[in-house]
């Protein structure tokens, strides 16, 4: 399993312009190549999901996360945000990098938890924040992750 | 969407997400590890969340609602291609092409679950 086969094809923004938790969170799922009305729905579940405690892992990255019926498949999207957005991360500090991850409730290859450690484990790797920070496409981002095994 | 498949949505999704979190071991490891969340707590928010959500039906849905958790972990049921994926029968034609897509409650004539049309 490789975590790039789980990215759809626009799934990468290097240059998201939101500056705050809600509107990030909304224009990630924006990424997923979704309709409107499911959107919302997984907007409000992501938000619920914040509310049990950010996904903000620190390091400046965070992966918001939800399953729910709206979403038919596992999904998974990257956002980039040069200024960083005030995600009430653990650390306190502001989130550049957003792995958002959406599965639905029952997925038959299960690969939504392996997923979820995956980012989790790239995520504290070395240097990795430095790498996410200058990336300059899409295809580059894929090889960052092939390069670490994830 | 109809506001209350929406909410029933919400209700099925949080639901799920309680589940996930008292009977897989995995994700309560991911969830303490990874973000430091107390499991404990985020059960107890997840309950308070879905009474109320339970609360904000009309009775006439409500009552539908409680009959169908009685006898189903999910109340409501995606209808892919057709068919409904609670049991896994045809639904009617007019239910699969509604027009307004979720715009209505509609209910599985076979097994009664409210139904959620995926494109
Ligand atoms: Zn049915």
């Amino acid at each position: 399993m490789r975590l790039r086969d789980f990215f759809a094809a626009g799934a990468v923004n290097l240059d998201l312009e939101s500056e705050t938790k809600d509107d990030v969170m909304r224009e990630l799922v924006s990424l997923l190549g979704i309709d409107e009305r499911s959107r919302g729905i997984l907007f409000k579940m992501l938000k619920r999901r914040e509310n049990l405690g950010s996904t903000g892992i620190g390091k400046g990255i965070a992966i918001p996360h939800c399953r729910s019926l709206v979403a038919n498949e596992l999904r998974v999207a990257f956002g980039r945000s040069e200024k960083g957005v005030d995600f009430e991360a653990i650390d306190g500090k502001p989130v550049h990098f957003f792995f958002l991850i959406v599965a639905p409730p029952l997925e038959v290859s299960n690969q939504y938890l392996p997923v979820l450690g995956k980012i989790a484990q790239f995520s504290k790797e070395e240097g990795v924040e430095d790498r996410l920070r200058s990336i300059e496409s899409e295809d580059e981002f894929l090889a960052l992750l092939d390069e670490h095994n994830v | 969407m109809h506001q209350h498949l929406e909410t029933l949505l919400e209700i099925q999704d949080l639901k799920s997400q309680k589940t996930e979190l008292q009977d897989t071991e995995t994700e309560r490891q991911v969830q303490e590890e990874v973000f430091n969340i107390s499991i404990d707590d985020a059960l107890d928010a997840l309950d308070r969340k879905v009474v109320e959500m339970e609360e904000s039906l009309p009775a006439p849905i409500r009552s539908r609602y409680n009959r169908l958790a009685k006898r189903y972990p999910r109340v409501v049921a995606p209808v892919i291609r057709g068919t409904c994926y609670g049991c896994f029968v045809s639904v009617a034609t007019a239910v699969s092409s509604d027009a307004g897509r979720n715009e209505e409650i509609e209910y599985c004539e076979s097994c009664g679950r409210f139904l959620y049309l995926v494109d």
